[in-house]
């Protein structure tokens, strides 16, 4: 089982990953004309999908992680070259379903969330983003039992849902 | 229609597709009736994505903390002069 999604267990392997594959990507990047900043930011998003591959369990199997890494962060320089954009997005890879017109509504109710509802934002990244296992999250969170922290998960989902609706009326292009 | 413990749960169970075809085809039949439940589904479709997003921040903050540390502590003076050869070498 993956252990990554816990907090201390991913900075070990960032750190692992980072001194790994970024003189990798950084050459690729500098021969290519590109700066360190560059070189930073597209590390930083690979690093990113690959951690989202990781814990979804969808990276093929037999990987070997840094020629992984250093390829996706080689699509992503491509995919900026070719694009001509200078600032490329996560959101353009996968997983997220959110377009541009939503982006500015989504983040300022992030940024609402993360003041009014700090604690359930982090229980419900736990499971749904780290995909941290239920056993894990109660342990983190100081719940009882698996059935305590499913309650728990539900209880916050619904809380944040209601704070969604709320804030959406707001800003009436998140829901459009 | 498996029993789960409240809406928020069996809304989950539809939106992730973990129902089979006859819990599907009651809860969309629940969906035509109850618009509040419609209306429902649609935000909780958008917590996970507003979740999703949010977890993608939190993890690029961690990952520029470790990039401060591997920059600037003195443990990493190495792997830093690495990096900063290759960009000097232009």
């Amino acid at each position: 089982m993956n252990t990554i999604n816990h907090t201390l267990k991913r900075e070990e392997f960032f750190i692992e990953l980072y001194k790994k594959a970024f003189p990798i990507v950084a050459k690729f990047i500098a021969n290519r004309g590109g700066n360190f900043n560059e070189a930073k930011d597209i590390f930083h998003d690979a690093l990113v999908i690959y951690y989202e591959k990781n814990v979804a369990g969808s990276l093929p199997v037999n990987t070997n992680e840094t020629a992984y890494l250093v390829g996706i962060a080689k699509h992503l320089w491509f995919k900026r070259f070719n694009n001509n954009v200078s600032n490329i997005s996560l959101d353009d890879f996968d997983v997220a379903d959110i377009n541009i017109t939503e982006e500015a509504s989504a983040q300022r109710i992030i940024n609402f969330l993360e003041k009014s509802g700090r604690k359930c934002m982090e229980l419900l990244k736990s499971f749904y983003y780290d995909k941290q296992p239920l056993t894990e999250i109660a342990e983190l969170y100081g719940f009882s039992g698996i059935r305590s922290a499913t309650v728990q998960k539900y209880k916050c989902l619904e809380k944040i849902r209601e704070s969604i609706k709320q804030k959406a009326l707001q800003y009436e292009d998140f829901m459009e | 229609m498996k029993t789960l413990w409240n809406e928020t749960a069996r809304i989950e169970a539809y939106i992730f597709g973990s129902y089979g075809i006859a819990d599907s085809l009651v809860f969309k039949a629940n969906l035509l009736l109850d618009p509040d439940l419609a209306e429902k589904v649609s935000y909780q479709n958008k917590t996970y994505t507003i979740i999703q997003k949010y977890g993608r921040e939190q993890v690029k903050i961690e990952i520029d903390l470790i990039h401060q540390k591997l920059f600037t502590l003195p443990e990493h003076s190495s792997f830093r002069q690495k990096i900063k050869q290759l960009f000097t070498k232009q």
